[in-house]
């Protein structure tokens, strides 16, 4: 290795460790036997585990947020991919404006969306309700799966629907024996991502949820308003798990389809 | 009545002009191939034979019905795409199977026929085979299996060569050619290398900025160009500015040559049509003859490329290697049969 590549390579580690630095700390605090954050921990112990298992609110809201994000990711891909496919393969007027329109809310603040859903669901009665907030975490993850399928789309490889075409398929039939086998990796990303996107998407919730409904980033923001104890901590280690499992799992069925596809 | 006629194909892409007016007709079983550089729209014509460009003008009729406004995947065209576009997910005989499934071939006549196009391609036991896990040739093969199963009614190869390297490219040529003679499938080949035209079609359409600008056997175009643009892309030629002399008839570095004399015209001739003889000896019967001294010879092979300079100019003669050549610096006479002669017009800048 030469002088610079060790430099850099110092540089890169320095920079690593500051972002993975407070994931250290959350998952020593995770396990601590204090009763309240202290860092370092006096103790270690599985304590706030057991809390939390038997905490209701945080549980019932969990279970929510899973639900959501659930249906948020099927509503998403059942809207966004024809929107992809009609945006990548169709030919009509007003398709780059179309285009523009569907990322825009990704450029917006969420902190806008919020309040406009607020001020828009409240009369309909659609606050702190389940569809109210799919409704919300689709103005996200709607844009979101448009944008990620038209790029997976443009990308396919050239001609490779000409072919089928020519081989006496009907549009539709490329679609269903061409196009959607070769995009079945960025379909499986963008249904993942759109979950996660779901699932962790705090501030229009926090806009929108009500004591009725209140999804698990909303619940964990009051908690730590209110209390001072690890449990948010043990929480925490235990949606990073999740997480990682997500993308293990997905990295392994993408790393398949590619296998299968290219 | 032609089998297959395009008539006053237009296609434009906002103010620019990818095909401009060409009209072609092609006999049953007949290879034709459009020849011509990059830009020149032949693979614009043969997209919009297939349907995946619609044109803005003129016709196209095959075996006595319009299909201009026939979508692609009624068209029942054999089409072999340049990047061969196999499908990346399917299995060697998924992707021949793939035309017969789409129009619901029973699967007991599926699993015969793509046996069969295998064979006719050499792929047999390639079956399972994914395409990546296959060389270029043999994507090729798959590509082509994959589009003559379904019996089309005209064959189209776009550049389908042009990914091979030069000796796997002279062999898929003859392999092609037999198989399209063999099963006398109308076909249709776009290509930019002459080779590849001359060898492999029964007519060639020069196309040239989006017109076709002659069509003809490849003798017709080789022997008897009938714009400059042929006689410049196919085969080399010596392009020689003809000026006047003192009596006014046509020369070139200042010698008079048999030819019209033209204003503004350059004088065509082959280097393999040109010989070189002694300064000394006279000029024969229905011989051309231009003077000049040898400035190099070059062995290239199968022949030697000597290079003459004379007042004004340099001209190419390729003499059959064997001959003894030259020697460099020397004075020498070009001579050419008159009737290699060819005269085209300078085109207005």
């Amino acid at each position: 290795m030469t002088g610079a590549g060790r430099v850099l390579s110092g540089f890169a580690a320095l920079v690593y460790a500051l972002i993975l630095a407070p994931i250290v700390v959350v998952v020593m605090l995770a396990f601590s036997a204090d009763n309240f954050i202290l860092f370092p921990p006096s103790g270690y112990s599985l304590r706030w585990f057991n809390q939390l298992a038997s905490n209701g609110p945080l549980l019932t809201a969990l279970w929510l947020s899973v639900r959501i994000a659930a249906v948020v990711t099927l509503l998403s891909l059942a809207i966004g991919v024809p929107a992809a496919l009609a945006l990548a393969k169709g030919r009509f007027a007003g398709k780059e404006a179309l285009s523009g329109f569907f990322l825009a809310p990704l450029l917006l603040p969420t902190l806008i969306t919020g309040l406009a859903l607020l001020l828009f669901f409240s009369p309909l009665k659609l606050t702190a309700t389940l569809p109210g907030l799919v409704l919300g975490h689709m103005t996200v993850t709607v844009p979101f799966v448009i944008r990620m399928m038209t790029t997976a789309l443009a990308n396919l490889p050239d001609d490779i629907e000409a072919a089928a075409a020519t081989l006496g398929a009907s549009p539709w039939r490329v679609v269903r024996r061409v196009t959607l086998p070769l995009a079945t990796p960025g379909l499986i990303a963008c249904a993942c991502l759109s979950f996660l996107l779901s699932f962790d998407e705090t501030v229009i919730s926090l806009f929108i949820a009500g004591p009725r409904a209140s999804t698990l980033p909303v619940e964990m923001v009051r908690y730590v308003e209110g209390r001072t104890d690890p449990l948010i901590a043990a929480l925490s280690v235990v949606l990073i798990v999740a997480t990682l499992v997500v993308v293990l799992v997905v990295e392994r069925l993408v790393g398949v389809a590619r296998a299968v596809g290219k | 009545m032609s089998y297959l006629e395009l008539s006053g194909l237009q296609k434009r892409y906002g103010n620019s002009v990818a095909v401009d007016d060409v009209s072609l007709a092609v006999e049953q079983g007949e290879s034709v191939a459009l020849l011509g550089p990059s830009g020149c729209g032949k693979t614009t014509t043969l997209r919009m034979l297939a349907g995946l460009i619609e044109p803005n003008r003129g016709t196209m009729t095959l075996d006595g019905s319009e299909i201009t406004q026939l979508p692609a995947h009624k068209r029942n065209m054999g089409y072999v795409f340049q990047s061969y576009a196999l499908f990346p997910h399917l299995s060697v005989a998924r992707n021949i199977a793939f035309g017969l499934e789409e129009r619901g071939v029973g699967r007991a006549e599926i699993a015969k026929r793509v046996e069969e196009a295998l064979a006719l391609v050499r792929l047999a036991g390639m079956e399972q085979r994914r395409p990546k896990e296959l060389s270029g040739g043999q994507q090729q093969r798959v590509a082509l299996a994959r589009a003559l199963v379904i019996q089309p009614s005209v064959l189209l190869l776009d550049e389908s060569l042009s990914n091979l390297d030069a000796k796997l490219r002279d062999a898929m040529r003859h392999e092609i050619r037999s198989i399209q003679r063999s099963l006398g499938i109308t076909t249709l080949l776009v290509t930019h290398d002459q080779v590849e035209a001359l060898t492999m079609c029964d007519r060639i359409a020069v196309m040239h900025r989006g017109r076709i600008a002659q069509i003809g056997s490849a003798e017709d175009i080789y022997e008897r160009p009938a714009t400059r643009f042929v006689a410049e892309f196919v085969g080399r030629a010596n392009v020689l500015p003809i000026q006047r002399d003192a009596q006014g008839r046509a020369a070139v570095w200042g010698q008079a040559v048999p030819v019209e004399a033209a204003a503004n015209a350059d004088l065509f001739v082959r280097p393999q049509r040109m010989r070189i003889v002694p300064a000394s000896e006279p000029t024969g019967d229905g011989m051309a003859r231009l003077t000049g001294r040898v400035l190099r010879s070059v062995f290239v092979g199968d022949h030697v490329e000597v290079l003459v300079e004379g007042a004004g100019g340099q001209l190419t003669v390729e003499m059959p290697s064997g001959m003894a050549a030259p020697t460099e610096g020397g004075e020498v006479a070009v001579v050419w049969p008159r009737a290699e002669s060819r005269v085209f017009a300078r085109e207005a800048p």
